[in-house]
């Protein structure tokens, strides 16, 4: 079934999709968001509920493939190191995402002229940071100006409050004397443009039912909606369609009810995240491009970056009120940030310390760990732990590699029949050896802090939360996949604003930059529109 | 000796075993596992699990015989520390009966109100009424303003 052509169809309804739509409205194109998923309902959150937590773990887990809600794909994971986590809906992933909302630093965008490896990104900080401030103001972030590891910045709201359990870490890294700073969030900390404060329920992972942290359905979406954007929900893609001339033309997507429709647009805006992405241009296979649209290159799907973390943990005699409090928004350090030689690894990592840990997530972790007996000690060493634990977790610098890759899985696909991806991935030397080497640290502080025993999680696994350079962008057709203004190099009317363009990964969470860079290239739309397809 | 129907689907065993896992607290504020009705949704879970469902079946059911050989009135009506014998005699045979139970039994524990109470915490979901976390120490917001990048 054919739909009224538009002038730009946005597929994915995420952090870059959302962004992207806000923006580009104003160019007075019809604008056309195609997505997945269902819009949610705060009173559906897991919060809402006395079993939370069980809840989180379930219709709300991180994981699609233990999700498998019906708007979910499978991901083949059997081959990497690290589980690609994601949320398929309007908002996307920041439906569950931390909203932990670190920056680039300038130097993240010139890795090869600092320190050799991987590349220059062909844009830099100056270029994005504008859309930074702007993405500040539309997502809401909280945070505390000044931070000498950044160029200055004023976040809209004060910083959150650390709660005791920041304050002790905190005092943990001050007394070594190391970089560390309250971390810019996304999460409101008074009220903000309708949206009310953060009331601490700690289950900012599995949805905020305040509706304090900025998930895009609540942000972006409805001032992007107000502007004329029309969003069509439970609408799966499974290709993008091409002219005789090989530029797009619009997709065929399965709706609700399993229909394959068709949906013929002169602009198409890829915003599906680094794994989605890949996955559609792999699977959108034409005479005119048979390796996938926009590979040819024969980059689309590799140098896939995560970011490898581990997470420390320290156990404090004191109670620490540490389940309370926005789960991944406390304090950052960048102490550890720049290449040092002497320390073995290039580029470098940032700390983030994490709040503390509900009941029942506490009980998981002592049994995982044998420090939580059945039988008779079972209550004392429940009490010694609960409420006593905090800790950090250590972000490490991916460096793009080609045999870190996103395909198609030859026989696995989802409910519309649509090939599904396949993750090949391997954890680097350089990054095994950063995150030793941030273990330590992050044990040394810990100890600075007070705790009385340290425990740690060498590679998390669990934690692909950041998904990135799987259709990188630079000058050079023959090594990247779109230019400088995330117009792919071979389909001048096909865009990407995802994670996807990524060159590096830089040591810090990647969404704001991932928004500014939507924002950036909707500015470019806007500008150039008289020449778009020149 | 054994038996044809499954000790997961005899609530008496089953409250003598989640007993076991977690007594009762000797204050009188923890109550023990069994006794919180939490055994249907946990067996629930359990049988769901693929690989560790049959596992903990045999863990059960091999706890249970040799309860029976122990004392002929069976698991549920020996004393607690006899019992822990007997769960703890057939570990090396059964590794995962503790960890196939307890990722179903523990978080199901944890948010149960009277466990909430028991361990300080209010018996409520978290929204609407939220939590209070401390302020900043003003002391390390003043470290910090001394260096602030303006
Ligand atoms: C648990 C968790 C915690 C996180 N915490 C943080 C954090 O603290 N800080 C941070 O910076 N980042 C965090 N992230 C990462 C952050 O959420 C992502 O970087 C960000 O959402 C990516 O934006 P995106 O637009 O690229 O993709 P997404 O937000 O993932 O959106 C992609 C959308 O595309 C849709 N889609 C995909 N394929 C199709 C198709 N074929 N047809 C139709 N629709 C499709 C999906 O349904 C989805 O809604 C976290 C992520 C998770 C999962
Ligand atoms: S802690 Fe704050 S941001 Fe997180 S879920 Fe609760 S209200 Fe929302």
């Amino acid at each position: 079934m054919a739909n009224e052509p538009v002038g730009v169809l946005i597929i994915g309804a995420g952090a870059s999709g959302a962004a992207f739509a806000w923006s580009i409205a104003e160019a007075g194109m019809s604008v056309l968001c195609l997505e997945q998923g269902p819009w949610m309902k705060q009173g559906d959150y897991p919060s809402n509920f006395i079993d939370w937590e069980t809840r989180g773990m379930g219709p709300f887990a991180t994981s699609p493939n233990v999700r498998k809600l019906p708007a979910d794909y499978p991901i083949n994971e059997q081959a990497s190191a690290i589980s690609p986590l994601m949320f398929n809906a309007v908002g996307g992933s920041t439906i569950l995402w931390a909203a932990h909302f670190p920056r680039f630093t300038p130097g993240d965008f010139r890795v090869k002229t600092e320190d050799g490896v991987a590349d220059d990104w062909p844009i830099g900080y100056e270029t994005l940071e504008p859309f930074y401030a702007t993405n500040d103001r539309m997502m809401g972030v909280a945070g505390l100006a000044g931070d000498p590891a950044y160029p200055h910045h004023e976040p809209p709201m004060p910083p959150l409050p650390l709660g005791k359990s920041g304050n002790v870490v905190a005092a943990g890294f001050e007394k070594l004397g190391w970089h560390w700073w309250p971390s810019d969030s996304a999460v409101t900390s008074r009220e903000y443009e309708g949206r009310a404060p953060c009331i601490n329920l700690g289950s900012c992972l599995s949805g905020c039912a305040q509706g304090a942290k900025a998930s895009t359905d609540i942000t972006y979406w409805p001032a992007a909606m107000r502007r004329g954007v029309q969003v069509r929900t439970g609408c799966r893609v499974r290709e993008i369609t091409v002219r005789a001339d090989g530029m797009a033309d619009g997709v065929l997507y399965y709706d609700e009810a399993g229909a394959l429709q068709e949906q013929k647009a002169e602009i198409v805006v890829l915003a599906c995240n680094g794994v989605g992405t890949p996955r559609l241009l792999l699977n959108s296979r034409s005479p005119q491009h048979p390796e996938g649209l926009a590979n040819s290159s024969g980059l689309v799907g590799k140098n896939l970056m995560f970011h490898p973390y581990a997470a420390i943990l320290g156990i404090f005699d004191e109670p620490l009120g540490g389940r309370r409090g926005p789960t991944g928004c406390s304090i950052w350090s960048h102490e550890f940030y720049r290449s040092d030689p002497s320390r073995g690894f290039v580029r470098g990592y940032s700390l983030e310390a994490v709040r503390g840990f509900p009941p029942g997530q506490t009980s998981l972790w002592g049994m995982a760990r044998g420090m939580l007996p059945w039988g008779g000690g079972h209550h004392d060493a429940f009490a010694r732990l609960y409420d006593h634990a905090t800790g950090m977790l250590a972000i490490a610098e991916d460096l793009p590699e080609e045999t870190n890759t996103v395909t198609l899985d030859p026989e696995l696909t989802d409910s519309n029949g649509i090939p599904a991806p396949k993750i090949t991935y391997a954890l680097s030397e350089n990054s095994k050896k950063m995150l030793a080497h941030a273990i330590e640290r992050a044990k040394e502080a810990l100890a600075a802090a007070g705790a009385v025993e340290t425990l740690d999680e060498p590679l998390m696994s669990a934690a692909g939360w950041h998904l990135m350079g799987t259709a990188r962008m630079g000058a050079d057709p023959r090594t990247s996949v779109v230019n400088e203004w995330g117009r792919a190099h071979d389909v001048r009317n096909l865009f990407i604003i995802d994670g996807s363009i990524f060159v590096t990964a830089a040591g810090v969470n990647p969404t704001s930059t991932i928004q500014a860079l939507a924002l950036y290239i909707a500015d470019r739309i806007k500008k150039n529109i008289g020449t778009l397809f020149d | 000796m054994s038996d044809a129907t499954t000790p997961l689907r005899d609530p008496a065993f089953l409250q003598a075993f989640l007993d076991t896992l977690i007594p009762p607290g000797d204050d009188g504020r923890m109550p023990g596992a069994g006794s919180l009705g939490l055994g249907e949704t946990i067996v629930a879970r359990i049988e769901a699990a693929p690989m560790l469902g049959p596992a903990v079946g045999a863990g059960l059911a091999a706890v249970r015989d040799a309860a029976l050989e122990r004392d002929p009135a069976g698991f549920a009506s020996m004393p607690p520390h006899l019992r822990a014998e007997v769960v703890e005699s057939q570990l090396a045979a059964h590794p995962m009966l503790i960890l196939g139970v307890g990722l179903h039994l523990y978080p199901a524990y944890y948010q149960h109100p009277r466990v909430l109470e028991g361990i300080g915490e209010p018996p409520r979901p978290p929204f609407p009424e939220g939590y209070t976390v401390d302020e900043t120490d003003p002391a390390l917001l003043a470290l910090l303003e001394a260096r602030r990048r303006r």
